[in-house]
């Protein structure tokens, strides 16, 4: 070995690392001249993140300030499984603080291809307390809103329900979402690999959800659905429901449907319980329905109250022959006597009076047909045959209220432009929502105030002595209303039920000057008359409103002859 | 042909160790004196940045550590410089039996840091015998090697050479530090070439490594036999296939990468190096080092780093060519190799052109072993100038 070899070979050594110094500089300029910018951008938004603030869902208070719906805070449980040290220890412990199956959960705990799973969204605070104190590695909590509502079953069906992630899905929480739920805030932040905040950067402030106050009464609601599920027992009947509303301003003081299920398991209720029947469902009215060609023919100035006809047992209309309810001899009544007694062919001569196109027009004057525009999702808007598609037979049917769909609410509003001195008021749920202006209520007026006078004395003669609504009295008021039973269509459309009928009655109290307009049907009940079934639902109904809005008696007299 | 007087001269009387301290200085390098100044202060200047937020409350408190070690280093690289480095071609049985025992003791007594043992612990103080190893490794191949200086054509002393590097490598292989192991091997290789060996058995070396290497992260895994640990040879293939695993081990390349370009030209100053301060860039003290020091002085601050380990490099095996003996010559070539080959690796990892070891920046990684011992190699340089050949 020489030196001149050792030479050689460190020159060859200095060559060597001199251009792996090269090479480490060109790829130094490459990644600090070259790609700098791309890079830095990149640096600059893994470390970056924008963050959602959530903003507060707003309450849903009833008319007086009752919270329905609201926010409550809770719990949100996950778990990292990558950081889990024992799957088994927190599966049993998630089992025991937060009631979740722990055979199911532990194979979702050892999976570790994922870093974040679910225990509980939205668990009571209490019961993640209780796991947070167990100091769990891989075990994560968070603040999350839930929507709760603390009136358990009241209005169930109104209200509807939000979502998992706080967006309504039906009722009210969906009608009102956009004011509910506000916008969320956003900020920027700059976050370390391990996620934890480091700073924040800019932010928008979240703008939280707006409050409502809705025309519900909660207790009135209470009452009308406690008073339907009595009903609904005592005549075996498949479901009940009734509207309350104030004839003055056309908002709704309950709105029913019976069977009722609580509210905050809205998510696991059948879909046929989850509807609002008042606003999506129709029926056939019936008798209720015979308001609209006697309202016709005494505005075309055709009839007054005492005009009298003379009535044969049956009425002949094209190939259908039309008889009363219970048979009869042949006799001679007013307008009011039709009225009273609910009789068919009275109705349907005074409808053969108005003819054909002018009842038509009265039915849409009414508001049959097209949707109250209630401020509630899912309306229907009824069924009504259009003029042309009318048979020979269809004079003879639609003035005693068959053939012919509404909805609860299309029905209350006819009654409660009468009881409101002929002004027909839009329905609506909302009174108002905090911050903002009390919408104007979409107002018409159908019948001059003299025709509704009128129409209003005729129908308390309903309720008075001799008519078919007597059940509906209420000691120390005068009651108007109409009772309505109606054979329901056979699903196949090849005629009407024998058995199965709609019960129903609607009417407003006082009569001389009504607070309230309340409707009731009955579906399906086994004793089928309005005047029995629905009648008595009302005047309990009638009764706890009236007192509970402490409304003075218009007739003072007959509270007097109850009280011995 | 000049023959090295060391190899006549192995069994020949003992040089005078009683030297002229004076006259010894004056014969320095003092232009490698000056580079490796520069570096230590410009490391230390790095340092004051990269770990300017990693204790809480004290933003001095690494910088003043390592300052206190350059110090020791400097003051330990003076007195080796004095030191005739023939002491360590006849005692490097001694000083390599000492190193390995150190080593040794790491395994029961070591203090296990992220999985790895290889600190030795004295009060509050540790030391990383494997570090040390670095330079003991180097000056025992060489003086194996220099007192075969004849032979070192033949196939057994070449295997003689790899068995006394590989036994610490193995040591250090097992704790583990992969990172220190191959320096270990480039020392042995870099030993081998300069003392002469034949281009074949050094090709065969390297042929040999390459496919130990191969095996022992692609092959025999894929067979179910596993060597290394799954991190170690995930960290070793990220460079290679760099989007097999986002999360794990590539994901500190990435970082790294981003840090080094996202310093750019001027560099991102100490205060908005947000890849160091929040973290991002893993170990940016010690393995990171180069990234971090990129991002917050950018191309210009590196580019000063490279050129000044470049005039260590040029400095350094100057030294080697002034060599009067084999023994010198050799440890010498393989010191600055040694040296330069952990920058490579240091620099190369951090922007994803090399595997991912951990192996420090010679001169500004934090860690006082490997300082210290930087310094004494580079004594040992300065000894053997001193007594090299005079040019002058």
């Amino acid at each position: 070995m020489t030196a001149k070899v050792v030479n050689r070979r460190i020159r060859l050594l200095f060559v060597l690392l001199a251009l792996a110094l090269a090479g480490t500089l060109a790829r130094a300029v490459w990644l600090q001249g070259v790609r700098a910018a791309p890079l830095s951008k990149l640096a600059a938004t893994q470390q970056r993140q924008t963050v959602e603030l959530p903003a507060r869902r707003g309450t849903i208070f009833d008319r007086n300030g009752v919270p329905l719906a609201l926010g409550e805070q809770a719990t949100t449980v996950y778990a990292d499984p990558t950081q889990v040290s024992s799957p088994r220890v927190v599966a049993l412990a998630a089992e025991k603080t937060l009631g979740l199956d722990a055979e199911s959960l532990f194979p979702k705990l050892l999976d570790r291809s994922t870093s974040f799973v679910y225990l509980r969204r939205k668990a009571d605070s209490t019961d993640a307390e209780a796991l947070r104190q167990r100091d769990l590695a891989g075990v994560g909590f968070y603040t999350e809103e839930r929507r709760s509502y603390p009136q358990g079953a009241v209005g169930a069906q109104v209200l509807g329900f939000a979502g998992a992630d706080n967006k309504g899905l039906a009722g009210l929480e969906l009608q009102l979402d956009d004011v509910l739920s506000g916008t969320p805030g956003r900020e920027t932040v700059i976050r370390d690999p391990f996620g934890r905040v480091v700073d924040v950067l800019s932010e928008t402030e979240e703008r939280q959800g707006r409050d409502v106050f809705l025309t519900l009464d909660h207790r009135i609601q209470a009452n009308t659905e406690a008073v339907l599920r009595s009903t609904v027992r005592r005549w075996g009947a498949k479901s009940a429901t009734a509207v309350v509303l104030d004839p003055r301003t056309g908002g709704l003081l309950a709105m029913a449907t019976v069977p009722t299920f609580d509210a905050n398991r809205f998510a696991e209720t059948k879909p046929e319980l989850q509807r609002n029947r008042t606003v999506s469902d129709t029926y056939e009215p019936g008798s209720t329905f015979k308001l609209i060609p006697i309202a016709g023919a005494l505005s075309e100035g055709l009839v007054t109250p005492q005009s009298a006809f003379t009535l044969a047992t049956t009425i002949k209309v094209a190939d259908r022959e039309i008889s009363e309810h219970e048979p009869r001899a042949t006799v001679r009544m007013t307008v009011a006597d039709i009225v009273a007694q609910s009789s068919n062919i009275g109705a349907i001569t005074l409808a053969q009076l108005l003819g054909s196109r002018r009842l038509a027009s009265w039915v849409d004057r009414f508001g049959f047909g097209a949707a109250t525009g209630i401020d509630f999702p899912g309306e229907s808007q009824g069924i009504v045959l259009p003029l042309e598609r009318w048979s020979g037979s269809t004079i003879g049917n639609l003035p005693i209220g068959h053939g012919i769909a509404v909805t609860p609410v299309q029905m209350a509003a006819a009654y409660a432009a009468v009881a409101n001195d002929g002004v027909w008021l839009r329905p609506h749920l909302v009174d108002h929502v905090v911050g903002g202006a009390r919408a104007r209520v979409e107002r018409r007026r159908i019948l001059s105030k003299d025709i509704a006078a009128q129409l209003s004395t005729m129908l308390t003669g309903v309720v008075a002595e001799g008519g078919t609504g007597t059940a509906a009295a209420i000691p120390g008021y005068h009651v108007a209303g109409k009772t309505g039973t109606a054979a329901k269509p056979l699903p196949d459309g090849s005629g009407y039920s024998t058995s199965k009928y709609v019960a129903s009655f609607v009417g407003f109290v006082p009569a001389s000057r009504p607070r309230l307009v309340i409707l009731v049907t009955v579906d399906e009940p086994t004793t089928i008359w309005g005047g029995v079934v629905a009648a008595p639902a009302f005047q309990e109904l009638a009764r706890f409103a009236l007192q509970y809005l402490e409304v003075p008696p218009d007739d003072p007299a007959s509270a007097a002859t109850e009280t011995p | 042909m000049v023959e090295y007087a060391g190899a006549r001269r192995s069994r020949a009387r003992v040089r005078n160790l009683e030297v002229d301290a004076g006259a010894l200085v004056r014969r320095f390098d003092w232009v490698l004196f000056g580079a490796v100044a520069g570096l230590v202060g410009y490391g230390l200047y790095l340092v004051a940045g990269i770990t300017r937020d990693d204790v809480f409350g004290d933003p001095d408190y690494y910088v003043v550590r390592q300052a206190a070690y350059a110090a020791a280093g400097g003051v330990g690289m003076l007195a080796v410089s004095l030191l005739d480095p023939d002491v360590y071609r006849r005692y490097w049985r001694q000083l390599y039996g000492v190193a390995a025992v150190l080593i040794l003791l790491v395994i029961p007594f070591g203090t296990e840091v992220r999985g790895s043992q290889r600190w030795l612990g004295v009060g509050s103080f540790t030391f990383q015998p494997s570090e040390l190893g670095k330079l003991i490794v180097a000056l025992a191949v060489a003086g194996f090697l220099a007192d075969r200086a004849r032979r070192v054509g033949e196939v057994r002393i070449v295997l003689g050479a790899i068995a006394v590097a590989v036994f610490p490598a193995l040591l250090v292989f097992v704790q583990p530090d992969i990172g220190t192991s191959l320096v270990y091997g480039a020392v042995l290789g870099a030993a081998l070439f300069v003392a002469g060996a034949r281009w074949l058995h050094i090709g065969a070396l390297v042929s040999i490594i390459a496919i130990a290497g191969a095996l022992v992260v692609w092959l025999l895994p894929s067979v179910g036999v596993d060597v290394l640990e799954p991190y170690q040879s995930d960290r070793l293939t990220a460079f290679v296939d760099r989007s097999s695993d986002p999360q794990g081990a590539s994901y500190n390349v990435q970082q790294s990468i981003l840090a080094v370009g996202a310093g750019g030209l001027r560099g991102r100053g100490v205060v908005n190096a947000t890849q160091t301060n929040l973290d991002y860039l893993p170990e940016h003290a010690t393995d990171f080092a180069f990234a971090s020091l990129a991002e917050q002085r950018g191309f210009l601050g590196a580019a000063i780093l490279l050129l000044l380990y470049l005039l260590v490099v040029w400095r350094g095996l100057r030294v080697a060519t002034y060599a009067t003996d084999a023994f010198s010559a050799i440890a010498a070539g393989a010191i600055v190799f040694a040296l330069l080959f952990q920058v490579f690796v240091n620099v190369g990892m951090t922007m994803g052109i090399a595997p991912v070891t951990g192996i420090p920046l010679p001169f500004v990684s934090v860690g006082g072993s490997s300082l210290v011992t930087n310094l004494l190699a580079v004594g040992v340089l300065q000894a053997i100038h001193a007594r090299g050949r005079r040019r002058w």
